[in-house]
């Protein structure tokens, strides 16, 4: 593999984050929570790719978006 | 201002028990961090202090069982006592009794199993069970919905998510309805709590064993394989698998009768959903979550002194605070007392938030969503029977004890 990881965009829906705090466990370096305990990015290169995508899909309430910063391609949510 | 003729701290009194809705409105708007004198313990009912204090988990402790030492309330048989003290230990190793790091070590090894990707794929096996849960009461012309659908169905899917044989539902079903005694005002509530403890345990500790040995894709096979992690203890394991059983029999049981109850009593809003249940049943459950929620109140235990509004809640006082109250705050909902299956965004806290929001979310929704769709599908003249809807006297859960409806054949 010589392809370099993908660029990403990680959108949180604030309407929907209730702190679980799935994704700031399994990805402590992309993810924090601010002072209303919600997930925010803090860098979208802090993780492997996959873990980002495990950290999206493992949100209760289905807040977290990951797409390809360059081709807009959505990594997560799956379409249906 | 609403005028109440009955004690504002007698949360089991049965006015309140038939509707909490004005008590905790009240409650909301004149005194919102109140000290019920009676069971000693705050009284939380704002929206955004709900969401703020369930958030902080570091300020409000879950581990309110293992911590509090006083009696259990309302008042038990006092021969009962030394049947609570088993109780406690029984639930103190529930999951939604952890507080951190041990929480996350344990949500962490069973979340996998519960997240939205995998519970989605459960939606064709609870849709065939409503349909035949339906097919064998269809041609009646009535029902009991409590007992016809939002019983059994949960323990279907209970059962098939434990790995046991289908034939097991009934004995399954019978300790649940044990466990539901959870919580719940009647004083001799302990004998048949402790008697579905104990046959939970014998029936679920031999398959642990199994499962160690041989893994399945069974929710029992996920605790095991935690225990050989050294994760949950043995113990730990038969307290949660009970967990799963009774936390997803009597939510989704309420979530469905509540649910049903709020769209017959408002006939636009059923008319509504029967025109498109497939476009609208999403919105629409989550409406339901919100108007009338399964769980009423939850509780925790504050391990420093915090001020809140122009209370301060003192290290080891016990709060509650009432999913009922917030979800229907009106600085959070607008028209928060109209049934609306359109609403959105609706960020009710049915499912609670935080660290410890409600594991089996997705599970409930699914089950919700496909039997109001199968209802407003095959039966859009549903209505309800005539006659008094009575509660289970509980502070925690919103239950009906009977659900009468009937329809044109």
């Amino acid at each position: 593999m010589t392809d370099a990881a993908p660029k990403l965009r990680i959108l949180i829906d604030h309407d929907l984050c209730v702190g679980n705090g799935q994704c700031v466990g399994l990805a402590p370096d992309v993810f924090r929570h601010d002072e209303n305990v919600q997930s925010t990015v803090i860098d979208p290169a802090g993780a492997p790719v996959t873990i980002i995508v495990q950290a999206a899909s493992y949100c209760p309430t289905g807040a977290i978006r990951v797409e390809n910063a360059d081709t807009g391609d959505v990594l997560f949510p799956p379409s249906e | 201002m609403t005028t109440l003729d009955y004690d504002l701290d007698d949360l089991f009194a049965p006015d309140v028990i038939a509707n909490p809705y004005p008590l905790l409105g009240h409650l909301r708007e004149s005194a919102p961090v109140h000290w019920n004198e009676r069971y000693q313990l705050w009284v939380i009912t704002r929206y955004d202090d709900l969401v703020w204090l369930v958030r902080h988990n570091e300020l409000f402790s879950s581990a309110v069982i293992r911590s509090d030492q006083r009696p259990p309330y309302p008042p038990i048989d006092p021969e009962d006592t030394p049947l609570a003290a088993h109780v406690r230990d029984f639930r103190a190793d529930q999951l939604v009794e952890q507080d951190r790091p041990e929480h996350t070590a344990m949500r962490g090894a069973v979340h996998a199993y519960f997240t939205p990707t995998a519970m989605e794929k459960w939606r064709p096996f609870v849709r065939a069970a409503v349909h035949d849960l339906l097919d064998q009461v269809i041609d009646h012309g009535e029902m009991d919905v409590l007992s016809s659908l939002a019983a059994p169905l949960p323990v279907r899917v209970i059962t098939r998510m434990m790995g046991v044989p289908p034939e097991d539902q009934d004995t399954l079903r019978d300790l649940a309805d044990k466990l539901l005694y959870i919580n719940r005002g009647e004083s001799y509530r302990m004998k048949p709590l402790m008697e579905g403890i104990r046959g939970m345990i014998d029936y679920v500790a031999p398959r642990v064993d199994q499962r160690r040995a041989n893994p399945g894709e069974d929710f029992i096979s996920v605790l095991a394989e935690a225990e050989g992690r050294g994760i949950f203890t043995r113990h730990q394991v038969l307290v949660n698998t009970a967990l799963l059983l009774f936390a997803g029999h009597e939510t989704t049981m309420n979530l469905i009768c509540n649910g049903t109850l709020a769209l017959l009593r408002h006939p636009d809003q059923w008319a509504a959903l029967c025109a498109d249940p497939a476009g609208r049943v999403r919105v629409a459950t989550e409406e339901c979550l919100r108007y009338d929620p399964p769980v009423k109140s939850t509780q925790r235990i504050a391990t420093a002194d915090v001020p809140l509004r122009s209370q301060v809640i003192k290290a080891g006082d016990r709060l509650r605070w009432f999913i009922a109250a917030a979800n229907r705050d009106p600085e959070a909902f607008d028209q928060p007392d109209r049934f609306d299956i359109t609403r959105q965004p609706n960020p009710h806290v049915s499912f609670g938030s935080g660290m410890h929001y409600c594991l089996g979310a997705t599970l409930a929704r699914v089950e919700g969503q496909e039997v109001f769709r199968a209802l407003a599908e095959r039966l859009p003249s549903l209505r309800l029977r005539p006659g008094t809807l009575e509660y289970q006297p509980s502070i925690q859960f919103r239950s009906l004890k009977a659900l009468p409806v009937e329809w044109d054949r």
